[in-house]
């Protein structure tokens, strides 16, 4: 609140006082009263008007510059209230109440979200778990029936994937830390998204290069088995018919971190949809080629990569290849003891 | 014949397990009441128990803590929670393994031999006729002298001499060699197997590996 909105404000005031000052010098003078008399009159009542004026500014501005210094710091404003003391002058008084009221509510309000969200991201976890009980026995049964059931254990296998995405879309938009990072050695991460598919692999003639993958990061195993899985599921998308496909994992390791390269020789991504698509429900020319994208995966990878503190990027050429590359920090100072 | 213990309340998963154990060899016992069922899991003499972590009453976590309070028997922890969490408290209270569900069957009997296998005592080398294994040198001894294999020559050596007498799948040993982090495709199997066989038969073994058609092979 500066000093000349203010003024402006409480110019009717001014002008009033002004005029009420002046008739009280005009008549004294006229009744007679000395020159001296009368200036003294003046000056005393300038000074009364002006600190009057003063304290009223400098008590308002005191409170506001306050409220507005609270508001700018602040990381959630609907908190502002509880962060400046109450002022002592009445329309003060009635906005802090309403700010009060309307940050209480809001907060409610945001308490009842996170509430139904959390609420809602448990029973999916436990709906998951749920539902992996039949489809388990499934597999079970197809693998009991011999070669019969193999037909069926590649669908049930699809349904168990698109499973395993609801439950890591719900784990990755949750603010709760439900992942514990410890060190993962990325042979067994991607060991075990490999076997799990292996026939799919085995039926594309996919081969597999690994190189360094004897190495440890900071990660959380299970998270990061999604994150591979994920990539590999992509790459099997998009292979082009033309050539042998092969996908490589490369990790390399630096001073102050691991990264892992992970690529593949398909029809890669266009260079005008690159940089897009860590994005949600963004598809681009290969997703309008292939009725199968939903633009889902790599967005919930990107979110999980950063929850985890792992940095990712994409680089590719058209009809050439795709590298998604992993960065994982390195900290010796923590180290998960088992 | 080893004996599998199933601590598993889903009777459907349940069914399909013991006759997959069944199928692979082994005697299955199961839980079926699950009040208390810790005095027969500990009266049950099983060389492997199959654990799984949402119990009625009790949860597998707390079960295999108090297992391990009196008994060294080695425990699969077998769980559809796919949370680091899980892992992390089975193995510190003392789990030989940790699989996640869905498994995919071959790859819970090959983790299950090969627990079986580590709970044994190996000090003594497998051998085949007359020929010393060194898995660690990846060599064979015999009269003949010494002959080395790659990784992956032995590493299907071995899984054939352990079932030796029987029919191994291609699709085992594929998922065998995978779980090693050899990620090999059909064709280098195929490549694999009959360099195998040409190596044991400079080494004074004929025919020691013979191919049943649409089945797998069979070390004699």
């Amino acid at each position: 609140m500066s000093f000349s909105r203010f003024f402006r404000d409480r110019l009717p005031a001014v002008c009033i006082y002004t005029l009420v000052s002046l008739l009280t010098i005009i008549f004294t003078r006229a009744s007679g009263g000395d020159m001296q008399g009368v200036f003294m009159i003046g000056i005393i009542l300038l000074a009364g008007g002006i600190s009057i004026l003063l304290w009223d500014y400098l008590r308002r501005s005191s409170f506001y510059k306050r409220l507005f210094k609270a508001l700018e710091a602040a990381d959630r404003k609907y908190l502002v209230s509880e962060m400046v003391p109450e002022p002592e002058f009445a329309d003060g008084e009635a906005l802090y109440q309403i700010i009060s009221e309307a940050c209480r509510d809001m907060y409610e309000n945001v308490a009842k979200q996170k509430r139904i969200s959390s609420e809602f991201r448990e029973y999916i976890e436990l709906w998951v778990h749920e539902i992996k009980l039949p489809v388990s026995s499934l597999l079970l049964m197809c693998h009991n029936d011999g070669e019969a059931g193999e037909r069926y254990a590649l669908q049930i296998r699809r349904i168990d994937d698109y499973i395993e995405n609801v439950l890591f879309y719900a784990r990755s938009e949750n603010a709760e830390k439900d992942y514990i990072i410890k060190e993962v050695r990325l042979q067994k991460a991607f060991g075990a998204v490999a076997m799990k598919n292996m026939e799919a692999l085995h039926e594309r003639g996919v081969s597999i290069v690994t190189e360094g993958l004897d190495t440890n990061v900071m990660t959380d195993s299970k998270w990061l088995e999604y994150i591979l899985g994920q990539l590999l599921g992509n790459s099997m998308k998009y292979f082009r018919p033309d050539c042998e496909p092969e996908i490589s994992l490369k990790a390399e390791t630096f001073p102050d971190r691991t990264e892992l390269r992970f690529r593949d020789n398909g029809t890669g991504i266009a260079a005008s949809d690159l940089p897009y698509i860590f994005e949600k429900s963004f598809t681009g020319e290969n997703g309008r080629n292939s009725s199968r994208s939903t633009g889902m995966g790599l967005y919930i990878v990107k979110s999980l990569c950063d929850r985890l503190g792992h940095r990712i990027s994409a680089d590719s050429e058209k009809d050439s290849f795709t590298e998604i590359t992993i960065t994982f920090g390195r900290n010796d100072h923590i180290k998960f003891e088992d | 014949m080893s004996r599998i213990l199933l601590v598993e309340d889903d009777i459907p998963i349940r069914q399909e397990l013991s006759e997959l154990l069944r199928n692979a060899g082994y005697e299955d016992v199961c839980i079926t009441d699950f009040t208390d069922p810790l005095p027969e899991i500990l009266s049950s003499s099983a060389d492997l128990i199959l654990l799984d972590i949402n119990l009625p009453g009790m949860n597998g976590e707390q079960l295999l803590r108090e297992i391990r309070r009196s008994s060294q028997t080695p425990v699969i922890m077998v769980t559809s929670r796919t949370s680091e969490l899980d892992e992390v408290l089975s193995m510190s209270y003392g789990a030989d393994d940790y699989i996640t569900k869905p498994y995919n069957p071959t790859i819970l009997l090959l983790r299950i031999s090969a627990v079986l296998k580590r709970s044994r005592d190996t000090a003594v080398s497998p051998t085949y006729r007359g020929i010393t294994i060194d898995t660690a040198k990846g060599s064979l001894t015999g009269e003949n002298g010494e002959l080395i294999l790659t990784k992956n020559e032995m590493l299907i050596f071995r899984t054939l001499l352990e079932k030796k007498g029987s029919i191994v799948s291609r699709n085992e040993l594929m998922t065998m060699l995978w779980d090693n982090a050899e990620y090999i495709n059909d064709n280098a199997l195929t490549v694999n197997i009959s360099r195998l066989r040409t190596k044991l038969a400079d080494f004074g073994c004929e025919n020691a590996i013979e191919t049943r058609k649409k089945q797998g092979y069979i070390l004699l």
